[in-house]
Formats: C-alpha cells, sequence, structure tokens
C-alpha cells in the first residue's frame, strides 16, 4: 500500500499531537543477571504457508520453520561454517567425499533419537523428484550417500563442489520416524511440525498467530527466552502502531522511521534500541546487454560516470546505505575491497558518449546518424526502485539521454519482460548468499528463459572464473578467483551497482544481551542463545 | 409464481457456467503462474525444477483442458486446494487418516468478513434510515444540511486514513482500544462475557471506519425516497383527516419510502462475502479480502476461482431472494408475477 503516503500522515499526527502527554518513563538500563522465561511477540506480514522450509517459498514460513529445524551445518557470527547437528567434517583427498561427524544423544522434541537416519531421508526426500521443491537441484549433485553408523554421514559428489557445504547449512533435517509414511507434499506435519531445535510449535491460529514454546530437548541447549509469538499484521502502518504501544517487542522499520520518527518520540526512544547491520542484498542498475546502445562498454561506462550514487543513497535511503564494488557483503571474507570506486562525473561521461560519435541534437539528447541515445527502465512496484530510477532519469538527462520509466506488478514484469527478454534496463535486487559462488547470474550458459542471467552477459573470463570457483575448495585460492571476478564485472559494468542498505531494527529495551552493534551475521544469529528478559521486566504472562 | 422462481433458478446454471469461464480465462490471461512467484529471484531454485511444479500442478496443460479438469471438480463441489498455502482446502477442512484437521481458506475468512459486513450493514440501515427521514422532513432546513455535510465527509474520508487515525488516537495515546487483529492474545483464556466483550473491542473500528463511508448513499436514498412519498396525495388525506404527524411520517410514508431498500439489500448480498483488502490489512483482519487480494498476486488458481464462484452465486442469489422479497411486500408487483 501507499507507505509514503502513510508516512506522512505519521508526521503530520507527531506535529499535531501531544504524544508524551500520558506517558510515565520506565528505567531500562542496568545490567542483569541471564534468566529463564518471559514471552518475546514480532509480527510478520504474511501467514507461513508451510513449515517444511524445503517445500515452502515464503521467507514468513522459513522464519518459523527455523526456529524449530536444525540444518547439519551453519554459520557463526562472522560467518564462518560450524557444526550444527554434524560437530566436524572432513574432506577427502580427491575433494569429492564430505565426511560428516555427527553430535551424539541428540532427540527430537518427542524424545526419539536424531540420527545419521533422520539426515539420510532428509536428502532422499529433497532429491525425490515427486517433492515440490524448487531447490533441488544443489543436492542432486550429490551421488551417492550413506550412513556408515548412527552418527557418520558420508556424501560423495560427481565431481568436486566447492558451495557444497553452504548448502547442507540451509537445509532442515526432518524426522524420519514422523514423516517415511507420509506424503511430503501433503502432510499434517507442516503445520504440526516436530523438530530438535531450540523452539516447538505450540499453536497456530491461521489468519491470527503462531506460537512457539521452549523445546526442552533442543540439541543446542534451553533458549532463554521460553516463549514467541509472532502475529500476523499484513500492514506496517500498524505494525509501527503495535509497537508504539509497547505491542511487539522488536520490528524491522524503515529509514524514514529510524531517521525522522524515533528521533522527534520520546517514548519510543525510552523503550526502544534502535541498531542497524549490514542488508542481505543489493540494488543494481542492469542492462540487457543484447540490446543497443549497452553492447557498447563506453556507453555503459558513461552511464555509470553520469549516475550519482551518493545522492540516490541519500534521497531514497536517507543516507543509510553505502555503494558497493562487488557483489559480495561489504566488510566479510568475500568482498574486494581492493576495488576503488568511480567517482560521479558527468563531463567524462558525456566525453566518453562523444567519442563513440554521438552529438547532441537540438532536443539536447545524443544522436548518431538517426539513432537517438534513447532507452526505457523498468523496474516492479517498489517505492525505493521507483525512487532510485526517477533520480537515474533525471541525472541521465542532465547529461543527454532520454530515459522513460516503467513501473510494473510483479508477476508480469518477471514473465512479460524479464523471461522474454523484452527490455532494456532494469533496476532491480539481488539477495546477497554466503557462498561466494554467481554461476547462476553470471555464466553465459545460465541466460535461458527463467535463468538468471537475464541481462546477457557473456564473457570468457568470468566464465571460466566461475567454473573454477566452484571447484576450487583451497578457501584462499577461492578467494583469488573471485576478486579477480569482481574485477572484471566491476570493469565491464554488464550491472551498475547501486547501493546495499543497512537492516534497521527497533529492538524493546527490557530485552538484554543483544550485541549492538550486530555481528556480520546480524541481530538475530542465535538470539535464543543471547537474548534475555531479565526478570523485573516480564509482564504478565499468557498461558 | 412457482413456474417463475423454477425459471429463474434454472437460468442460473448457464450464468454460473457462463461467469465461471470467464473469470477462468480472464485469471490465466494474466502473466505468470503460482511457479514463477515462489521463489522466483532465488537464483538456488532452478528452472527445471520450476517446470517440474508446474506439470504436478496441471499448469502445463492447454488451457481449455485445464478449465474442463477444474470444472469437472467442481461440479462435485470439490473446490480442490490452494497451491500457495500448500494444500489447505480452499472452502471446507479436510481430515487426514491420522484425524488431523486442515482447515478450509473460506471456511475460515467468510465468517469474519460476514460478521463484520452484517453488523456494519444493520447499523448502516439503522442510522441511514433515521437520517435521511429526519433529513427528509426538515428539508432544506439546518438539521438536512447538517446531515447531508456529514454523511458526504464520511464518504469524502479515505477509509485506510481515518482508520489509522482512530487507531494512532485510541489505541496508542489513549490505549482503550486494541490496535490490530481479531482477538486479544488471551482470548482462550477469557470467560464467555469477556470473550464476547474482547470481540466487541476488536470489531468496533473496523465496523465505525465502514459504517462511516457506506451512510452517504443510504441515507440519500431514504431522504428522496421519503420526499417523494410526502408529496403523494395520500399523505396529503392523512394528514387532512387528523391523523397526527408522527404516524404520518413513521407510519404512511416511512413503510413506502423504504421498499426499494428491499432491492439494495439484495444487491448487498454479494458484498457481504467481499472484505476490504485496506480494511483488513490495517486492522489485521484474516478475512475474505486479503484472502483474494494475495491469491490473485500469487495467481493461485484454485483459491481465486473458489471465491468467484462462491461469489457469483451469492450474487444471482441475492438477486433472486431481493425479487422474491420485494413480491412479498409489495401487493403490486406481486401481482404483476401471477
Amino acid at each position: 500500500m501507499n507507505k509514503i503516503f502513510f508516512l506522512f500522515v505519521f508526521l503530520f499526527l507527531i506535529s499535531c499531537s501531544d504524544n508524551n502527554k500520558n506517558y510515565q518513563s520506565k528505567n531500562y538500563e542496568g545490567k542483569y543477571e541471564k534468566h529463564y522465561g518471559g514471552t518475546l511477540k514480532n509480527a510478520m506480514v504474511g501467514e507461513p504457508n508451510n513449515l517444511i522450509a524445503m517445500i515452502a517459498g515464503d521467507s514468513a514460513s522459513s522464519a518459523i520453520a527455523g526456529k524449530i529445524f536444525n540444518t547439519l551445518l551453519t554459520y557463526d557470527e562472522n560467518l564462518n561454517l560450524t557444526g550444527e547437528v554434524a560437530k566436524s567434517w572432513k574432506l577427502s583427498s580427491d575433494k569429492k567425499t564430505i565426511t560428516f561427524y555427527l553430535n551424539t544423544k541428540m532427540h527430537w522434541a518427542d524424545s526419539v533419537p536424531l540420527t545419521c537416519k533422520d539426515i539420510f531421508f532428509t536428502w532422499k526426500v529433497v532429491t525425490n523428484p515427486e517433492t515440490r521443491t524448487p531447490y533441488a537441484s544443489d543436492y542432486q549433485l550429490v551421488k551417492k550417500a550413506e550412513c556408515k553408523d548412527d552418527h557418520t554421514f558420508i556424501i560423495t559428489y560427481q565431481e568436486p563442489y566447492a558451495p557444497a557445504l553452504d548448502t547442507w547449512a540451509t537445509l532442515h533435517i526432518l524426522p524420519k520416524h514422523k514423516l517415511e509414511h507420509e506424503d511430503i507434499n501433503n502432510t499434517f506435519f507442516s503445520r504440526n511440525p516436530t523438530g530438535s531445535s531450540f523452539y516447538k510449535l505450540k499453536e497456530w491460529v491461521p489468519g491470527q498467530y503462531l506460537s512457539l514454546e521452549t523445546n526442552e530437548n533442543s540439541i543446542l541447549g534451553k533458549p532463554f527466552i521460553s516463549k514467541m509469538i509472532s502475529r500476523i499484521i499484513p500492514d506496517l502502518s500498524s505494525q509501527f502502531m503495535e509497537l508504539s504501544a509497547e505491542n511487539l517487542d522488536f520490528m524491522s522499520i524503515n529509514p524514514i522511521q529510524y531517521k525522522r520518527i524515533f528521533p522527534e518520540r520520546k517514548d519510543l526512544n525510552n523503550n526502544y534500541e534502535l541498531n542497524k547491520e549490514l542488508g542481505n542484498g543489493y540494488t543494481y542498475f542492469g542492462f540487457n546487454l543484447q540490446k543497443k546502445p549497452f553492447n557498447n562498454i563506453n556507453i555503459r561506462k558513461a552511464i555509470d560516470l553520469a549516475i550519482n550514487k551518493q545522492e540516490i543513497i541519500d534521497g531514497v535511503l536517507l543516507g543509510l546505505g553505502f555503494e558497493i564494488t562487488s557483489p559480495y557483503k561489504p566488510e566479510t571474507f568475500w568482498y574486494n575491497s581492493n576495488i576503488s570506486k568511480t567517482n560521479f562525473n558527468p563531463d567524462e561521461a558525456k566525453r566518453l558518449i562523444e567519442s563513440e560519435g554521438f552529438k547532441l541534437n537540438e532536443k539536447n539528447i545524443y544522436s548518431r546518424n538517426g539513432e537517438l541515445l534513447k532507452f526505457e527502465i523498468l523496474t516492479n512496484q517498489n517505492k525505493q526502485r521507483e525512487m532510485t530510477a526517477v533520480l537515474i532519469q533525471r541525472r541521465l538527462k542532465e547529461i543527454g539521454v532520454d530515459v522513460s520509466i516503467r513501473v510494473l506488478e510483479w508477476a508480469s514484469f518477471i514473465n512479460q519482460y524479464i523471461k522474454t527478454g523484452d527490455f532494456e534496463s532494469v533496476v532491480l535486487g539481488w539477495s546477497l548468499s554466503l557462498d561466494p559462488d554467481q554461476f547462476n547470474i553470471w555464466h553465459s550458459t545460465q541466460n535461458g528463459p527463467g535463468q538468471f542471467n537475464f541481462i546477457n552477459f557473456n564473457n570468457k573470463r568470468v566464465d571460466k572464473l566461475l567454473e573454477r570457483g566452484r571447484k576450487e575448495l583451497d578457501i584462499k585460492k577461492r578467494k583469488q578467483i573471485y576478486d579477480e571476478f569482481s574485477e572484471i564485472i566491476y570493469e565491464e559494468k554488464p550491472v551498475i551497482f547501486l547501493y546495499a542498505g543497512y537492516g534497521l531494527n527497533a529492538i524493546h529495551k527490557r530485552i538484554k544481551g543483544i550485541k549492538n552493534p550486530p555481528p556480520p551475521a546480524g541481530t538475530f544469529h542465535f538470539m535464543e542463545k543471547n537474548w534475555y528478559i531479565p526478570s523485573k521486566f516480564i509482564r504478565n504472562e499468557i498461558n | 409464481m412457482l413456474i417463475y422462481l423454477l425459471k429463474r433458478i434454472m437460468w442460473m446454471v448457464p450464468m454460473l457456467i457462463g461467469i465461471s469461464l470467464i473469470s477462468f480465462f480472464i485469471m490465466h490471461l494474466a502473466p505468470g503462474d503460482i511457479t514463477s512467484n515462489e521463489a522466483a529471484f532465488n537464483p538456488k531454485a532452478s528452472e527445471e525444477s520450476r517446470q517440474k511444479l508446474r506439470e504436478l500442478y496441471n499448469l502445463d496443460k492447454p488451457i481449455a483442458i485445464q478449465y474442463g479438469l477444474w470444472l469437472k471438480r467442481i461440479i462435485k463441489l470439490d473446490f480442490g486446494e490452494s497451491f500457495a498455502s500448500h494444500h489447505r482446502p480452499v472452502l471446507w477442512e479436510k481430515k487426514d487418516q491420522n484425524g488431523n484437521v486442515v482447515p478450509g481458506m473460506i471456511q475460515k475468512a467468510l465468517p469474519i468478513t460476514l460478521l463484520i459486513n452484517v453488523i456494519t450493514l444493520l447499523i448502516i440501515f439503522l442510522i441511514s434510515i433515521l437520517l435521511g427521514t429526519t433529513a427528509a422532513v426538515f428539508k432544506n432546513k439546518i438539521p438536512d444540511r447538517l446531515i447531508t455535510f456529514s454523511v458526504f465527509l464520511g464518504f469524502a474520508i479515505p477509509g485506510f486514513w481515518l482508520a489509522l487515525m482512530l487507531i494512532y488516537w485510541l489505541g496508542v495515546n489513549e490505549q482503550i482500544l486494541p490496535i490490530s487483529g481479531l482477538h486479544s492474545l488471551d482470548y482462550e483464556n477469557l470467560s464467555s462475557i469477556g470473550k464476547f466483550i474482547d470481540l466487541i473491542k476488536h470489531l468496533f473500528l473496523p465496523v465505525l471506519t465502514s459504517c462511516l463511508s457506506g451512510l452517504a448513499g443510504i441515507s440519500l436514498f431514504v431522504r428522496n425516497g421519503m420526499l417523494e412519498v410526502l408529496n403523494k396525495d395520500f399523505i396529503n388525506t392523512a394528514r387532512a383527516k387528523g391523523v397526527n404527524e408522527k404516524k404520518v411520517i413513521y407510519y404512511h410514508s416511512l413503510r413506502n419510502a423504504i421498499l426499494p431498500l428491499i432491492t439494495i439489500v439484495g444487491l448487498s448480498i454479494p458484498g457481504l462475502i467481499g472484505g476490504s483488502v485496506i480494511a483488513e490489512s490495517i486492522f489485521a483482519i484474516p478475512g475474505m479480502g486479503k484472502l483474494f487480494y494475495d491469491a490473485v498476486l500469487m495467481r493461485d488458481f484454485p483459491v481465486v476461482m473458489g471465491i468467484l464462484t462462491i461469489g457469483s452465486f451469492l450474487t444471482l442469489f441475492g438477486n433472486l431472494i431481493a425479487d422474491i422479497s420485494y413480491a412479498l411486500a409489495d401487493p403490486r408487483v406481486r401481482k404483476g408475477l401471477m
């Protein structure tokens, strides 16, 4: 819905009402002992589809399922791989076989032991062609899987596959004893799961909320906060109202709330702590490289020089973002920090365009033998992307490039334009995965309909690097490969990296144990192990 | 009369098929399907897997065959299962072999929407008749002007804006009403009176905001109807006979003036099952509007078709009921049908 308008309404409200009049401030400062108990409340915009994450496609499902199920491996707070169900792993000398050594004495929430059989079963399920999952391909690369004993899981790949370990950090392990006689696509288990992680599902009231309670058998130990309630509130303005009334303990907020509303409101400031963390994605301006004028690298470079990225960050994100030069999370291992960014320079941009034989016509648009420098930017209904496109349009107009903008509904955007290649340029985003492999996005073979290299990037060297990167398991050599890959992408400019925004959160001050500033893995990483509510701040409990 | 009724009911069948045919084709004309929306931009989800899903959902078949399959199921009143909310039955709950119950989507959403809309409609009619009559009696005087102005104001204020204002005032600042949701989180532990009060508190703002926008139409309808009747000869006769003014207005005029409202009630029946997407989103009420809207965005065809079919059935049914009750209420119409 029209969020910007809602925000104006908010600003109006703030200016005309004395909202602090009834407010009695409560002091949440000070040191408190760690304490078990309490209920954490939050909200989500959509209802989960299915608590079996490999079948669900939505983020609400993964968020809840992630609290109930474990993975074989996980990332620590500095984003290094570490064990979860597995305590360690070993790579064979030919790099094709991985042996996972599992923790012993693990149990499901219903006290049945969790063993290698469950992991083997999960792999069988995800690779079964009957299973309705879009995520099968990574696991189908496993040629052979076996359980040597109850606590040793061995998998063998056709050839070395570097992202392998990462794939085992996202696959939720399912209980064989509950599911072996069930149709995975159509089982009540997806609404009433049995897991092994910190929480178990207590209640699911359709359309209203899901509540979780402590799983006493959790293989990672008990969480400090014993209950979680996730309410379903589709409208973000209403969520913010609930936050204002202290009915939610945390919420992810937008730049306007972070920068303008919180500083104005004494009550919010007293009750909530703000923090910002590295976001999980970036926004880019991408070209259809098969079409004129984008098949010309000088034109792409000129467009890059003519766009003022800092202006976009200031205008769209109120400064709460940063420019990136490679498609990885900044300040993390895979990010190439040696690439220096190009600076805003419209004069140089004009010179580059003119070096290709273009001249300004009477309408101040560049043309060459009747070919006008003119194109359309396509984007989906996303306020930030729309605003970004407008800022790009303005800057390009200043140097003599005529740009129009078209905004589309998501499904039409994907199916009629992206899949068919019927677009000139797009403002879009990619999320950033933790493994550096980006074969699906940049390799020249991945440009078919429905595949992700829809911009038709085709570079022999990058193809080689991406192929090598997938097979290289030595982390130092792998880093070199992806550093070179990042350099070529930044030099060739198949897309222009615009910004990576911060993730912004407001968290109630009654909750302690939160790391601020957040670690690279984010504010909510292993919150079960860190967050607690001091007994003094536990409110009337709901049983 | 009976023959007329039978004829009308027989006519509903081809009409329903026609409506479903058109809706089905329009829905499938929209670009994309469920497989392109779920995990659409996740590089880990491959195109082959998506093609496989398309086959599992029969989405790869020609559209005429898909329609045939749908029609075959719907004749047995099987509305199918949702694509997006994995296998939740569209219409009614189902039990698996272990006796676990999966609730139906329309089954859960419809009572909520119906409850809100019926209350809203009742309040709108009650207040509108009162306001309309008053306005007609005081035609062009201050009460009339005031009423017309206020109902139009209610009509003109954007509902979502008003809703947010009221939430902010009564929910956040004064904290006397809940902000969103249908029940409090401790609803299960309340006594039955407590549950009732809790529900009233949660429904107060949603009902209030939808009432305000509905008052204008009906109250002006009543006002104009009343004015017309008040100028009729039989009213003059009544007055001339010395019937007291109250009886003239509430007995002789009003009964005649609200007759056409029956048609409006009939036409409101399909509206009763359609919720407002905006109000339901703001107040976090899991009703029909949001269900339909999300299903369209996700291209969740079984849910969309289920709601459209039930909606069109109720529209036709509503028209029929309106005609019949009109006949029952008005002897002049009844005669015409005989």
